[in-house]
């Protein structure tokens, strides 16, 4: 019981830090808080392996810590520090609405799992929501900010939104899905980081609303 | 040859020649002779391996390997002979396109090299999208194409391919995402399920047991799946970022993207379609085939009216297209699938002879503005002849192949019941038809402005051109027999075990597959679309 109790409410914390991750002014306070976000991804890796007993989810917990954790904000923190656009900060709707916004999104992802029958289920419904909600929160994030790097990180909350989804229906997945998971996720943030960078050196911006040569 | 070492071959060739290509960076003064052979060797040993490949299956039935992860059947025979076809063409093709494009200082020598190296990447990603079995392989792959051609699309580096690439690299990595939670969901649900849960990752051991499968979890999973991998396939509202990534691409690699990538993803769908109809019935399935496919088509045949970018016209033609097949999906039974299977091969030929053939166009007259486009039969004759041939094709004009799917795809909508959409949908191609006829008069035809000069560009860029329209010339009027029962494999394929289905594809005289009766009926029962289309 104490471990559903845990891993509900470390869900909850998923969603609070994907604001922070938003709502941060700088993408390098991002990528701290995308990491610190991660961590808490990995506790309820471990809390759900403890619960069912599943070895595999020691194993995941692992290299998501390695490559989540460690990796992927390491890579865009040093890609990121030499990038700056103050000018592109903020998003095009306020803090407080895109609060109201995750709220909507996450109550109306709690209605959309209420009919799933699965028996392992009935006690983290919640977490499933959470992680539905999580990953659509991913999205408001792309829509939402103008500075491109902040899209980066929209993808990378999408991303662990899928990857709880994953760790809670299915954690007797082979570890090779895991890893297959996770390199693309790296290999998509480096190259977004790389387009980035060119980018701004091309035209000195990173803001979102400056690309809009292209259209029709 | 082993089934395994098949396998192996096939996906081994192109990521060689793509490693090969980017280690001739090093070779410093004559790499780009010596990467324009890696390349040419390159594309025709996969064009070889793929045609074996296909020619295997056509004979033995589906193939698996490597403990279930790699698998080819009719289905994806099908997107195998198109990579080979369309990846060769393509292939010689650019070898004419870069050179132009090195000689006239557009691309450095070093460019050229990474060119290749991704262009390879990109057809062993591809490749790989094809061959796997593994869902989660197959979301890798459709992801990791994103990312090797994301390069080919920026490769300019002006400030337009820049954007076009980070829009192309963000839209579809969260499309693809949608994808991936799709994936997750089937996966999870079926190791929930399945005796033995390591199995649950297999496509082909899915569908054994796509009957246990959660009706909520498929709903939800079939909606995911569509809006992520009809994200890469082009549909409308999710393809923002085609007609920016076709049209800053280098033209080769537009075909490329459109005739194959966009296929891939399709197939993809394909799959999951197969599963989930499996799991709650077809109709929810092909009632969101039909929305999304109907969308996209109704979208891009008034932006292809309007355009003056003849490259976008083009890539907006590319939703046109991938509607239609949804569409011919969503209508379902063997004549609409039959359809789909025919179109998606109809289309890639058309589109990668139009694409190579604004790529003509682009390097004689140094932009994509039709308004700044004249006369391109003076100029170049040849090229000139082709382009108006290949958009009057692909605008359904018979006696050419897109023609005949298209007359499939309303025929099976007349038998489904589906009469509005029809007439909907005749509607819709004839403004398709307007815009390509309006792109021929405003381009092809008219005085040469003074500062062009006259002559075509070489036989390399123009003979793929000619190839093309013949094949289609030749799908249009008599569909060679192994081609006709590869379609019917890979549609008995889509109506998994549908006996009565299966009975009606047998009977069916697909028009210019089989009989000359056939033939004549098609003609005759042609004249009241004809006449529509022709109304223009």
């Amino acid at each position: 019981m104490t471990g559903t109790l845990l891993v509900n409410n470390l869900a909850g914390l998923m969603i609070v830090t994907s604001m922070l991750v938003i709502a941060a002014k700088k993408p390098t306070l991002s990528a701290g808080l995308y990491a610190l976000q991660s961590l808490v991804l990995v506790g309820i890796f471990i809390t759900l392996a403890n619960m069912f007993g599943a070895h595999e989810l020691y194993m995941w917990s692992i290299s998501a810590f390695i490559t989540k954790v460690v990796l992927v904000p390491l890579i865009m923190y040093r890609a990121f520090c030499k990038l700056a656009d103050p000018k592109a900060d903020g998003g095009v709707i306020s803090t407080a609405a895109l609060f109201m916004i995750a709220a909507a999104i996450v109550l109306v992802s709690y209605f959309a799992v209420q009919p799933v029958q699965l028996p392992m289920l009935t006690e983290l419904k919640p977490v499933l929501a959470v992680s539905l909600g999580h990953f659509l929160i991913g999205l408001l994030c792309i829509v939402s900010q103008r500075n491109i790097l902040k899209q980066v990180f929209g993808y990378c909350l999408m991303e662990n939104g899928a990857h709880l989804t994953l760790a809670l229906l299915a954690h007797g997945a082979p570890e090779l899905v895991e890893i297959g998971i996770a390199t693309d996720a790296i290999f998509a943030v480096i190259i977004m980081a790389l387009m980035a960078r060119r980018i701004y050196r091309t035209m000195n911006t990173l803001d979102v609303q400056k690309l809009i040569s292209l259209k029709g | 040859m082993a089934t395994l070492d098949l396998f192996i071959t096939l996906l081994a060739i192109p990521l060689v020649t793509s490693l090969l290509a980017f280690a001739c960076r090093l070779t410093g003064d004559g790499s780009q002779k010596l990467v324009t052979m890696v390349h040419a060797i390159g594309s025709t040993l996969l064009l070889v391996t793929s045609l074996v490949a296909v020619w295997t299956v056509y004979r033995q039935g589906e193939l698996l390997a490597a403990h279930n992860w790699l698998h080819l059947d009719g289905l994806s025979a099908l997107f195998l002979a198109i990579l080979g076809i369309i990846g060769f063409i393509t292939g010689i093709y650019s070898i004419g396109y870069m050179n132009h494009e090195v000689d006239d200082g557009e691309v450095s020598v070093g460019s050229l090299c990474s060119y290749y190296g991704f262009f390879h990447l990109f057809l062993f990603t591809m490749l790989l999208v094809i061959t796997s079995n593994n869902l989660i392989v197959m979301w890798a792959a459709i992801e990791a194409t994103t990312l090797s051609s994301a390069f080919l699309v920026g490769l300019y580096g002006q400030q337009s391919s820049l954007e076009a690439a980070w829009k192309y690299i963000i839209i579809c990595t969260v499309g693809v995402a949608f994808g991936l939670y799709g994936t997750v969901l089937v996966y999870s649900n079926a190791a929930n399920v399945m005796a033995n849960p390591g199995d649950a990752i297999f496509w082909t051991e899915v569908l054994h047991h796509a009957g246990e499968l959660d009706s909520t979890l498929m709903h939800l999973a079939f909606i995911f799946v569509l809006i992520g991998f009809g994200t890469k396939t082009g549909l409308f509202p999710m393809h923002a970022w085609l007609p920016d990534a076709h049209s800053e691409a280098p033209s080769p690699t537009s075909a490329l993207l459109s005739a194959v990538l966009l296929n891939c993803a399709l197939l993809v769908i394909v799959r999951y379609y197969i599963l989930i109809s499996a799991a709650i019935g077809n109709e929810f399935p092909q009632r969101l085939l039909l929305i999304f496919g109907l969308l996209s088509v109704g979208v891009a045949a008034f932006l292809i009216l309007v355009q003056h970018d003849m490259k976008r016209l083009l890539a907006y033609s590319s939703v046109e297209n991938m509607g239609l097949i949804a569409v011919a999906l969503g209508i379902g039974g063997p004549l609409g699938i039959l359809a789909a299977m025919l179109h998606t091969l109809n289309h890639s030929l058309a589109k990668t002879l139009l694409f190579c053939g604004s790529g003509n166009v682009l390097l004689k007259y140094g932009t994509r503005d039709m308004n700044a486009i004249k006369g391109l039969l003076r100029v170049a004759p040849f090229s000139g002849a082709l382009l108006a041939g290949g958009a009057l094709a692909l605008g359904g004009m018979p006696p050419f192949n897109v023609f005949l799917s298209e007359f499939m795809t309303v025929t099976a909508g007349i038998h489904a019941g589906h009469l509005w959409l029809v007439l909907l949908l005749l509607a819709l191609l004839t403004i398709v038809l307007a815009g390509l006829v309006r792109m021929v008069v405003m381009s092809v035809l008219g005085k040469q402005p003074d500062n062009v000069s006259k002559g075509e560009l070489g036989w390399l860029t123009t003979a793929p051109l000619a190839l093309l329209l013949a094949l289609m010339l030749l799908m249009g009027t008599h569909i060679p027999q192994p081609v006709t029962q590869l379609l019917q494999q890979a549609t008995t394929i889509v109506l998994n075990g549908d006996k009565a289905g299966e009975a009606e594809l047998r009977a069916l005289s697909v028009p210019g597959m089989s009989t000359t009766g056939a033939v004549s009926t098609t003609a005759s029962q042609s004249t009241p679309s004809q006449q529509e289309m022709y109304r223009d």
